[in-house]
Parts: structure tokens; sequence; C-alpha cells
């Protein structure tokens, strides 16, 4: 059972906004993150010499240890990305909704 | 025996032990029990939030992975940070704007409380009594060596302090605790790193190629597939760590302790560069266990075997950066680790007991909130009786079974039923009891059947079932019972619970709304 403020609110085109702008972001952030992670254990069964590889000629650290800090940082980073979008983006949108079933 | 970790130790227990008691005097209803009061900030939850996942299993354990594997510990640095972005891209404002207390209160939404809630308490205490004896039984062995205790004595005085934090400072005990424990362990991690990189002339790769030097295997271990070898075990351990984190009952209860979803957003941004930040440390610190430890005589039994076993190696490596006081430092913030991991876990325990079992399912929610607040103390003070006899009993028992059990089920039941539950409008009470016990059901029957119950504890000579961790699978039968169950089910109840999505998901999204008429 919706009550009013409810119903308004599902049709209001600032909640449909944030929800849709949310959802694309966060999911594609996701299957980012999931897809390197994927990528290195993937490696790992199948081609572990590779990641036992230096990167640049004559280096000595290896492809894993370089992916597995990059993949800190991509997850760090996009930490950021999102904090700033939630502040920036979504908690906008959130007040005006709210703002507008208030009145 | 070492003077000076014993009385940083004590150090320790006494500010712990002052923070309780200043902590009992504002406790005073269930949402200062549970929740301290919605009054802790974000950057300070971020920190609990680190800590809370910064445990011994971290610190020493994983540094233990890398000193005797090396890059096959990688896994487990990346998965370990992975976990926190689907909980702050999924899970975190969602859950701080529809539960109060436990993460049940979010599943209990719009289904059928009684079941439900009894479901994922059963979920929750699933994760947190093997989680609590792995802490337990780690710490009574950590504490042996370090200090020259008994076994029994040191799990005794482990879930004493622990049972006392918890039962007279609730939450916001737990969480300064949880705090200051977090802060001292990421200071040691990074003396230790920085100690490590200027005996190395901070080059990476010189310390690259001083491990393969020092380590028995050489080249070998900058290869991946020592340990790890087969697709299913690898997508096992990252299902658990990326889905099993979120699951976690004593994780997602911090989310209730701050004031709104966008501080719980910053809670999680703020655990992840903590988190984030000692992953990255570990694999160094790991590195240098095997250029500094492996071959010091120092470090060795008579038969050349490392004393105390690997997962000491991140205590011994301090000695080598720091000398005895340092040893002493990081020793104790060993045990300041497990003893604020045990209070976290502990707390989850009685929360589920108290407020899920008791207050909602017994007493349907009417009950008095004074008698719930004692019922969980109680809870709390049964819950420490009972784990310390059963560590006791388990001496000696792999720790790493224990703790891969809790992990399994925290993702193969918790999180998949609090997922469908936010985001699925046609998830209903019958989905979420079939795709939960399933879940729950999968991962203890393939655990028992696998190498190291079947085998390591039960002496068969093959595994019913051959892989180590069982997440997959027990997943798997978790999302198709519950999908399954829920699209078949035609019930009115199933009808209404459909109906009721819509208003939850507005209040996931923009949190409580002001009711009108």
């Amino acid at each position: 059972m919706l009550n009013q403020a409810d119903k308004q609110i599902l049709i209001n085109e600032d909640f449909r906004k944030l929800v849709r702008v949310r959802r694309r972001i966060s999911w594609s952030f996701l299957i980012f993150l999931l897809t390197l992670y994927l990528a290195f254990g993937m490696m790992s069964v199948f081609t572990p010499e590779v990641l036992a590889r230096p990167v640049i000629e004559g280096g000595m650290v290896p492809l894993g240890i370089w992916m597995g800090y990059a993949i800190l940082a991509a997850t760090f980073t996009i930490t950021l990305v999102y904090v700033w979008l939630a502040n920036h983006v979504f908690s906008p949108l959130e007040r005006k909704v709210i703002e507008a079933v208030d009145r | 025996m070492n003077i000076n970790a014993i009385v940083m130790f004590f150090l320790f227990v006494g500010v712990t032990l002052g923070i309780t008691v200043w902590a009992s005097k504002r406790t005073r209803t269930r949402s200062d029990f549970y929740a301290a009061g919605n009054s802790i900030g974000g950057m300070q939850n971020g920190l609990a939030i680190a800590g809370d996942f910064m445990s011994a299993a971290t610190f020493l354990g994983v540094t233990a992975l890398v000193y005797s594997t090396g890059m096959d510990a990688m896994l487990f640095v990346i998965g370990g940070t992975l976990g926190w972005a689907v909980i702050l891209l999924l899970v975190a404002e969602r859950l701080r704007n529809l539960g109060q207390y436990t993460f049940s209160d979010v599943v209990a939404f719009r289904l059928d409380r009684k079941p439900v809630r009894t479901m994922s308490a059963v979920g929750s205490l699933a994760v947190a009594i093997p989680y609590l004896l792995a802490q337990m039984v780690g710490a009574g062995a950590l504490i042996q060596i370090l200090f020259g205790l008994p076994y029994g004595v040191a799990v005794v005085l482990v879930g004493v302090l622990m049972t006392l934090y918890v039962m007279f400072g609730g939450m916001l005990a737990t969480t300064w605790i949880q705090t200051i424990k977090a802060v001292l362990l990421l200071t040691g991690g990074t003396i230790i790193a920085f100690g490590v990189m200027s005996m190395m002339s901070f080059s990476f790769s010189d310390l690259v190629v001083a491990a393969v030097a020092e380590h028995p295997q050489g080249a070998a271990i900058m290869v991946p597939g020592v340990i790890f070898t087969d697709m299913i075990t690898i997508i096992s351990i990252g299902l658990a760590f990326v889905f099993g984190t979120a699951g976690l009952p004593h994780v997602l209860m911090r989310f209730f302790t701050v004031p709104d979803a966008l501080q719980a957003r910053r809670s999680v941004a703020y655990a992840i560069g903590f988190i984030g930040y000692f992953q990255s440390l570990i694999f160094i610190i790991g590195l240098g266990a095997i250029v500094f430890v492996t071959n010091n005589p120092e470090f060795l039994t008579v038969e050349g075997s490392l004393i105390g076993g690997s997962n000491m190696s991140a205590v011994h490596l301090s000695k080598v950066i720091g000398g005895d006081l340092f040893l002493g430092f990081i020793s104790a913030v060993a045990f300041a680790t497990i003893l604020a991991v045990v209070s976290g876990l502990t707390l989850s325990a009685a929360a589920a007991v108290s407020h899920d079992i008791y207050a909602n399912v017994l007493r349907h929610g009417q009950n008095d909130r004074d008698t719930e607040l004692k019922i969980s103390r109680i809870t709390t003070l049964v819950i420490g009786l009972t784990t310390m006899a059963l560590a006791i009993l388990l001496e000696g028992e792999n720790v790493a079974v224990l703790a891969l059990i809790a992990l399994a089920i925290a993702a193969s039941v918790n999180f998949p039923v609090m997922f469908l539950s936010m985001y699925w409008s046609r998830f209903t009470t019958r989905g979420a009891l079939a795709g939960g016990y399933a879940g729950l059901a999968t991962a203890l029957i393939l655990v028992m059947l696998g190498p190291t119950v079947w085998v390591t504890v039960f002496g068969f000579d093959e595994p019913v079932f051959p892989y180590n961790y069982p997440t997959l699978f027990a997943m798997l039968a978790n999302l198709v019972f519950s999908f399954w169950f829920s699209v078949t089910d035609k019930s009115q109840r199933a009808l209404a619970e459909a109906e009721l999505f819509d208003s939850q998901w507005i209040r996931s999204e923009i949190g409580p709304v002001k009711e009108q008429s």
C-alpha cells in the first residue's frame, strides 16, 4: 500500500533521475573492479608465468605485484570518485525530492 | 617473557577498562548498547570498521601467507580491499537508511518478520561463533608464545576482558577500543614497512631481488599457483572476500552507529583508505620477513623451522626492525587486535540473540526495552563463557578451518539474502527462507566433506568434496533456491510483500520520508 507521499515520489522526475544515475554509476564501477580482480585470478590459473615476468625490460618487479597495487589504487580512486558524486550529485537530488514532497 | 610487551599490554588493558567504565555510564538505552546512540562520526567509524577487518588473521595470517607462498597472497591482499567497494557501492547507505541495529532489520523490512529474523539471526550466529572461536584459539596460541602464559590462562584472560568490554561498555566502548587498536596497528605496520624499506635503501626492486635470493624456493615465489591452482578454488576465494565481507554481522552493525546515510558513506570511504593502505603494507612486510627472518638463526628452532610457525613471521620481523622494545609494542598490538575483534563479534552475536530472536521473534517486538538490554547483557555473559570453554577444548585445532567456515557462510547466507531483499521486488519470505537455509546447509555440508575437515580432522584418505572453499557452490545454492521459491510463490503474503517494495525502495534511496496522510 503506497501512501500519497510515496506515490508522489515515484513519479518525481528528480527521484527517477537519482535512481537511474546512481544505479548506472554503482554497477559500472563495481563491474569494472570485479573484472580486474577476475583477470588477476584467471591469469594466476592459466598464465602464472606472465604474472611473474618483470614489466620493464631488465626490471625486477614482476607484473603480478604491479597489477596488485594497481587494483588497490583503482579501488581507492573509485571510492573517491563515488563519494564526490554522492556529495555533489546524489545528495542534492535527494534533498530536492524530499523538499518537493514536503511542500 | 618480554617485559616491554607485558608493560605495554597492561597499559592497553588499563586504558580500555577505563573507557569501558566511562562508556558504561553513558550506556542506558538499547540504542546506546547496540549502536553507540548513533553518535559516532564518519572518520572514527571508518577507523573502527577498518579495525574490525584488520584482525590478527589479516596482520599475522596474510603476512605469513606472503612469507610462505609469495605471489599467491596477492589474491588475499586485493580481495580484502575489494570487498569494501561492494559495501560502498551497493550496501552501506541503504543499510543505514533501512535498518536500526542489525542487518536483520533490513531483511525484515517487508518480509514476514519472525521466520526471516530467525533465519538471519541464525546466519549471524553461524558466522560470529566460528569466527570468534578462530580468533580465540589463535589468541591463546599467540599469547602462549609472546608472554609464556599457559594456553588455558590466555583464553580465559581474553574471554573475561571481552565479556567485560561488551557487557558494560556496549557498542560505545567496543568502538573506542577498536579505534585505538586500529591506530596502533596502522602505526605499527607503517613502522615495520618503513624499516624494511629503509634497510633496502627504499628500492622496491632491491626488496624483490633480496626476497627471491633468501626464499628457499627462489624465483618460484613470484609465480602464483603454489597453493591455489584451480579455477574453482580461486573463484570461491574471490567470492568469499568480495561478498563475504559484506555479510559479516559485526561489520554491518557498525553502519548503525553513525547518524545517517551520509556518514555511513563517509565511514566506508575512510575504511577503504585505511584498509587499502594497510593491505599494501602487508605485502612489503611479508617480503621483508622473507628477507630478514627466513635464514636468521635467532628465529629458527634446532630443526630449522620458524619458532611459533609462519604466523609469527611479522612478530619476528619487528624484532629485527626495532629490537626488544618494538617487539614488545607489536606483541601488545597483536593482542589488542584480537581483543578488539572478539569484542565486536561478541556484541553482534549478542544482538542477534537479544534484538532479533528474543525481542522480535519471542516477544513480537512488544517487550519493554530494559528487559531487552538485560537479555543482551546476559547473552554476552553466556557467549563469553561458552566460547572460553569451546576455545579450551579446541586447543591446537586448525584456525583457518573456522575462519573459512565463517566467511563462506557470510557470503552464502547473509549477503545474498540482504542483497535480494534490497534490490529484488519479487523476493518473498518463502524465497528468503529457502535460499538462506539452502546456502547455510550447502556451506556446512561441503566444509564437512572437504579436505580440511574430512581428511585433516576426521582422518579419511580422500575428501568426498575436492575443494577447500565451498563459497561458489553454497552461494549458487542460495541464489537458485531464493529465485525459484520466490517466483513460484503465489500466496497472498507474497503479493503484499511485492507491493511493499516500492515504499522500501524509496526509503533505501533517500532515507526516512516524513509520513503524510
